[in-house]
């Protein structure tokens, strides 16, 4: 299955890259001085060589790779283009069209003729024997035909042609019967114009399109809600299960392979690794994994960093490690693997693991948390502070990594997908990166509900329950809020008193978090409590009133509210209104943030 | 994005061009005509080029963003869009006359901004001959000061139109409190 996708994959280029050819040597056939074409058509045959041979397309690889010797040859300057050689690179492009043809047909196609040919013309190429203009007439006349006609025309001229080129070429020996393999290909050769059988659409497309699926659904919403209410639901059955269907086709069309992105890193690690001096191999696994085409780009900058600083601090040098007892070669693995919505994305390396006691000292030093703070920490929850903004744990600044600016990154890429970071390392061993990410962008779960007859939406993954509480169970500790669930102590927060603030300095204003408890009077009345949980922490989050779990589509706020503080994003409701996707990672951050819990 | 009026010609009167380098972009030929939709705010008419404009709808129902200048009333779902909601007469301290629940929203066109600014009534268009808008700087300059996006004043008859660039009322000044500390 999906060594049939990528062959796919791979005619779909070749054909786009066929067509791409005939254009830049008819081109080229025009202008031989053409410096762009031949450097177009040089890469061209590079990919598809390259890819052939990945592929172990031999044949299409072998003449690729002549080909691409002959304009390697060109490239650099040390032979001339005649307008003869054109017919038979022009045969020779012909044959590897087919060729793709023949690929997709499982048709073996005959092509040691064309192969000896081509290297007789880099031999006489390369032998500086360049062929007399004797075809001059012909091809001057041949330079003024338009596109199309060459390509017709070409058949009669390689009649011609064919009995002079074995003329001419008579001092060179040849092990086949050239006359022959020609006049066979020659015969069967027809005009057929190819369509790939891919489309390349551009992602913006597919935005709108998404964006049109999602009004659908809310439409298929709203009017099944109507029905219910006049008891016709399955009268819309059909209308639900065929908007359901749209929905997820237009997700999976905008799914792409992980190994998209990380067969880029060979080149990557390889060369970090060579600043570094040091020794690394690059295992993938899991390429196959399917995920949104935009988690994954929102997060390659994420990874790029994750896996250098792999290599750059994770990755001892090749001393260090024999030293160590290990293999001097030190082994970076990126794993995808698929858990539900998620997509979980590992970085592991056998290097020496984050070293937690030099964390704790720079943590102090940065002032990120107080030394009490700190005591009351696990390795595990002060590793975390490597994702704090301002923070590395690097001493020298090398020009791989460790600017101090990254990690924080990393985190805030992977919080805007709606993802979670984890980091497992152990001292001497290595350590291990895991992303969590929504495998698709468009629909998540998540839970509605009502503040100040306003809708918000919490997306599920960050829920853990949901609550009521009388107000004397909740206490204010310091200029917070605590109530007790399941035997834990959670802050808790009204989100009102922060969503009235105006300006971000009232956000640090005295007992900001106590206004709305102070409102209630009544001791004995329930408090709706959502619980979610961020980064191991429980925060509740007050509500009016609960609605709905539902499936929404998250679109992010553009701008210019664009960086609004809380908001992750929006969706549509049923009813049209825009409701607000709480960034629970956001709230949490400014809660425990140092400079509010200083105040 | 570029902010520079889409319909810039290169002109060839260099001469006159050298008086008002920043207020020039929209400059073209002399009998050219720009369209404009005008529409008060205030007491004040105001007018935008056609071309920033896409459609004008009823406003929306409006949801509130915490945390945002106040003249950002919130968002809104228009044609499955999510725009902003922008108010000009708060941003502008002009005489409240819009209200957000009657009225009408000009959409924006951009592919920067999503948003929409709020007006009281249906706004109308204006054929304005390129000669009867003062692009003088000596005129704008000194409105608001650090301000650029009034680009020029439409004088006709009696009325006075001031014709902004939406895309500069947005500036990142205005934008720190949205972004945050």
């Amino acid at each position: 299955m999906k060594e049939e996708e990528l062959k796919q994959i791979f005619l779909a280029e070749a054909q786009d890259s066929f067509e791409e050819l005939n254009r830049l040597f008819t081109q080229l056939e025009k202008n031989h001085s053409d410096r762009e074409a031949t450097e177009a058509i040089f890469r061209i045959i590079h990919t598809i060589k390259g890819n052939a041979a990945a592929m172990g397309f031999e044949d299409v690889a072998s003449i690729g790779h002549l080909l691409e010797d002959i304009f390697s040859e060109i490239r650099k300057g040390k032979i001339i283009l005649t307008s003869m050689v054109f017919n038979d690179l022009f045969k020779a492009i012909d044959k590897l069209g087919e060729m793709i043809v023949g690929i997709k047909e499982d048709k073996k196609v005959p092509y040691k003729g064309l192969r000896a040919k081509l290297k007789v013309i880099l031999r006489n190429l390369k032998g500086e024997i360049e062929f007399e203009a004797t075809q001059g007439g012909e091809s001057s006349e041949e330079k003024d035909q338009a596109l199309d006609e060459i390509l017709s025309q070409k058949k009669e001229l390689s009649e011609e042609h064919k009995e002079e080129i074995l003329a001419s070429e008579q001092p060179v020996p040849i092990g086949v019967p050239l006359a022959e393999e020609f006049k066979e290909e020659s015969s069967d050769k027809k005009s057929k114009i190819t369509f790939s059988d891919f489309v390349q659409v551009p992602v913006s497309k597919l935005d709108t399109l998404l964006n049109l699926v999602g009004e659908l659904a809310i439409e298929k919403d709203r009017i099944i809600a109507q029905g219910a209410s006049i008891g016709a639901t399955n009268e819309y059955t059909r209308l639900y299960r065929i908007t359901s269907d749209l929905q997820y086709s237009v997700m999976g069309v905008r799914l792409v392979q992980v190994g998209a992105l990380f067969h880029k890193f060979h080149r990557i690690v390889r060369d970090v690794a060579t600043l570094e001096g040091k020794k690394v191999n690059l295992q993938l696994e899991g390429t196959e994994i399917e995920i949104d085409r935009n988690v994954l780009q929102i997060i390659s900058d994420s990874m790029i960093h994750l896996v250098r600083n792999a290599v750059s601090h994770g990755i001892e040098s090749p001393e260090e490690r024999i030293k160590k007892g290990k293999n001097p070669e030190g082994t970076i693995l990126l794993r995808a693997s698929s858990d539900k919505e998620y997509v979980i994305i590992e970085v592991i390396d056998d290097g020496n693991g984050v070293n937690v006691e030099k964390v704790r000292k720079k943590v102090l030093e940065k002032g990120l948390a107080t030394h009490d703070a700190l005591s009351t920490l696990s390795d595990d929850d002060i590793v975390k502070f490597i994702f704090e903004p301002g923070f590395s744990s690097v001493d020298n600044v090398t020009s791989v990594s460790g600017r101090g600016v990254g990690m924080d990154v990393v985190k805030k890429a992977v919080d805007a997908v709606g993802g979670k970071i984890n980091t497992k390392t152990e001292l001497g061993k290595g350590t291990t990166f895991s992303l969590s990410l929504p495998s698709s962008m468009a629909v998540k779960s998540a839970l509605l509900f009502v503040i100040n007859e306003t809708e918000y939406a919490i997306p599920l993954s960050f829920t853990e329950a949901v609550i009521s509480v009388k107000k004397s169970e909740i206490h204010k500790v310091g200029n917070g809020l605590v109530t007790s669930h399941l035997e834990e102590t959670i802050s808790v927060m009204f989100l009102r008193d922060i969503f009235e603030c105006k300006e971000p300095d009232d956000l640090t204003a005295p007992h900001l978090l106590h206004r709305s408890f102070d409102e209630i009077d009544d001791h004995e009345s329930k408090i709706n409590i959502v619980v979610v949980s961020v980064d191991n922490r429980m925060i509740g989050f007050v509500v009016d009133r609960l609605l709905q779990q539902k499936e929404i589509i998250e679109k992010p706020l553009g701008k210019p509210v664009e960086n609004a503080r809380f908001i992750s994003g929006a969706t549509i409701l049923g009813n049209g209104n825009v409701c607000l996707v709480l960034d629970a990672n956001d709230i949490s951050e400014f809660l425990f943030k140092p400079v509010f819990a200083t105040v | 994005m570029n902010l520079e009026e889409p319909n810039e010609l290169p002109s060839s009167n260099d001469d006159k061009m050298a008086s008002a380098v920043e207020m020039n972009r929209i400059e073209t030929e002399q009998e050219k005509k720009s369209n404009i939709i005008v529409f008060r705010l205030g007491e004040e008419e105001y007018g935008l080029h056609i071309d920033q404009i896409k459609e004008v709808v009823i406003t929306p129902r409006i949801t509130k963003v915490p945390l945002t200048p106040s003249y950002v009333k919130g968002v809104a779902n228009i044609r499955g869009n999510i725009l902003a909601i922008i108010d000009l007469e708060d941003k502008f301290s002009l005489n409240r006359t819009i209200s957000e629940t009657s009225g009408y929203t000009l959409v924006v066109e951009s592919h920067e901004y999503n948003m929409a600014i709020l007006v009281k009534d249906v706004p109308n268009t204006l054929s304005v001959a390129d000669t009867d808008i003062d692009y003088s700087p000596s005129v704008v300059a000194d409105m608001q000061g650090e301000h650029d996006y009034i680009n020029g004043i439409i004088k006709i008859d009696d009325r006075l139109i001031i014709l902004i660039d939406i895309f500069k009322i947005i500036t990142k000044e205005d934008l720190k409190p949205v972004i945050g500390a």
